[in-house]
């Protein structure tokens, strides 16, 4: 898909919008607004809940089936990251132990 | 530039210095997974310099693996970049006296750890002429970090091979990326409720899954929060 050239220019020129507006949304018009506190806290639900939802299918998922077994590497790799992130609040760690426990459990 | 605006621009520059330890291996693996993805060089390198937003670049790319239509994926990155208009609500006051030029240069170098540096430090009334030159050198410094790294991660990463499958490096980043977001609990039921249905609704078509998960953890955590003893408590 991204080999056509279309395609990957769009999503990183739309993708440049996105991230330009939301970041000067308040900042360019140089005005007093203020954000009503729901609407903050939407704000505030929502990105956390897109990241869950990106990575939950991700790692429970293989081939468009539930794989939820020991044997899914991705699966214990994302849940030793999840232990470890929750542990050392490391993204370095993080990654590194994620990726080592998803090549123990293929070698294994 | 006058020596209090150089003096502000350093200060600003090395208040980021620790972060940058956080800043070079997640802008090596942006780099790889993008290109681990399928995105050319030439996009990869387009996507750190235009979009500059580590995390909404790190969302797609699942999204991309999986042939998601580019408007679920646009989808994906605004939601993930709502909180930078939080910040931007939070930094207009900071800011308004400067030129266009000025607010359009630090609305696009805005990033998390230098917005919560600087407002930590500074106030919108506090007299002081120059924190702006503050926040632009700490950011800066943070952007040439991340360009940087992000190159090291496309030109280096085209040599490792695909069995070690460095693309998941990107889902277990953004696994690192939910933990300070998780700030309380009527968040961490929100997302545990939108994990649960973005499984149980992958299928639907054109990824409106990933929407309706969504939808479902911001209603689970407004509920949670407004119907739960001191769960409003630090969403303010």
């Amino acid at each position: 898909m991204a080999a056509e050239a279309w395609f990957g220019w769009s999503l990183v020129v739309g993708m440049a919008l996105l991230a330009f507006f939301t970041r000067s949304i308040f900042i360019l018009p140089g005005s007093r607004l203020r954000l009503p506190p729901t609407a903050e806290r939407i704000l505030r639900y929502a990105p956390a809940a897109a990241l869950m939802a990106i990575i939950v299918p991700d790692l429970a998922m293989a081939h468009g089936a539930f794989a939820i077994s020991i044997d899914n590497a991705r699966l214990i790799g994302g849940l030793a990251a999840f232990a470890i992130a929750a542990a050392t609040r490391s993204i370095l760690l993080t990654i590194v132990g994620g990726m080592l426990a998803l090549t123990l459990v293929r070698l294994l | 530039m006058e020596r209090e605006q150089r003096l502000a621009l350093r200060a600003g520059a090395l208040s980021v210095a620790s972060l940058l330890f956080g800043i070079v291996p997640w802008g090596i693996v942006a780099g790889v997974a993008m290109v681990s993805a399928g995105l050319s060089r030439a996009e990869s390198v387009g996507m750190s310099l235009l979009v500059f937003a580590g995390t909404a670049q790190l969302a797609v790319l699942p999204l991309l693996i999986a042939k998601a239509p580019l408007w679920v994926m646009y989808a994906t990155a605004l939601v993930v970049n709502l909180r930078y208009i939080i910040y931007s609500a939070v930094l207009a006051p900071y800011f308004g006296h400067l030129s266009r030029p000025w607010r359009t240069l630090l609305s696009y170098i805005t990033v998390d750890g230098m917005f919560a540096l600087f407002v930590g430090r500074f106030r919108p009334d506090d007299g002081n002429p120059h924190k702006h030159w503050y926040f632009l050198g700490g950011s800066l410094l943070m952007w040439a970090a991340w360009q940087l790294s992000s190159w090291i991660g496309i030109f280096a990463g085209a040599m490792i091979p695909k069995e070690w499958s460095l693309e998941f490096a990107s889902t277990l980043g953004l696994i690192a990326l939910l933990m300070p977001l998780l700030f309380d609990r009527a968040v961490v039921w929100g997302a545990i409720a939108a994990g649960g249905v973005a499984l149980v609704a992958a299928k639907l078509p054109l990824n409106l899954g990933l929407l309706a998960a969504i939808l479902a953890g911001v209603a689970v955590g407004l509920a949670v929060a407004r119907f739960s003893p001191g769960g409003k408590a630090g969403t303010a």
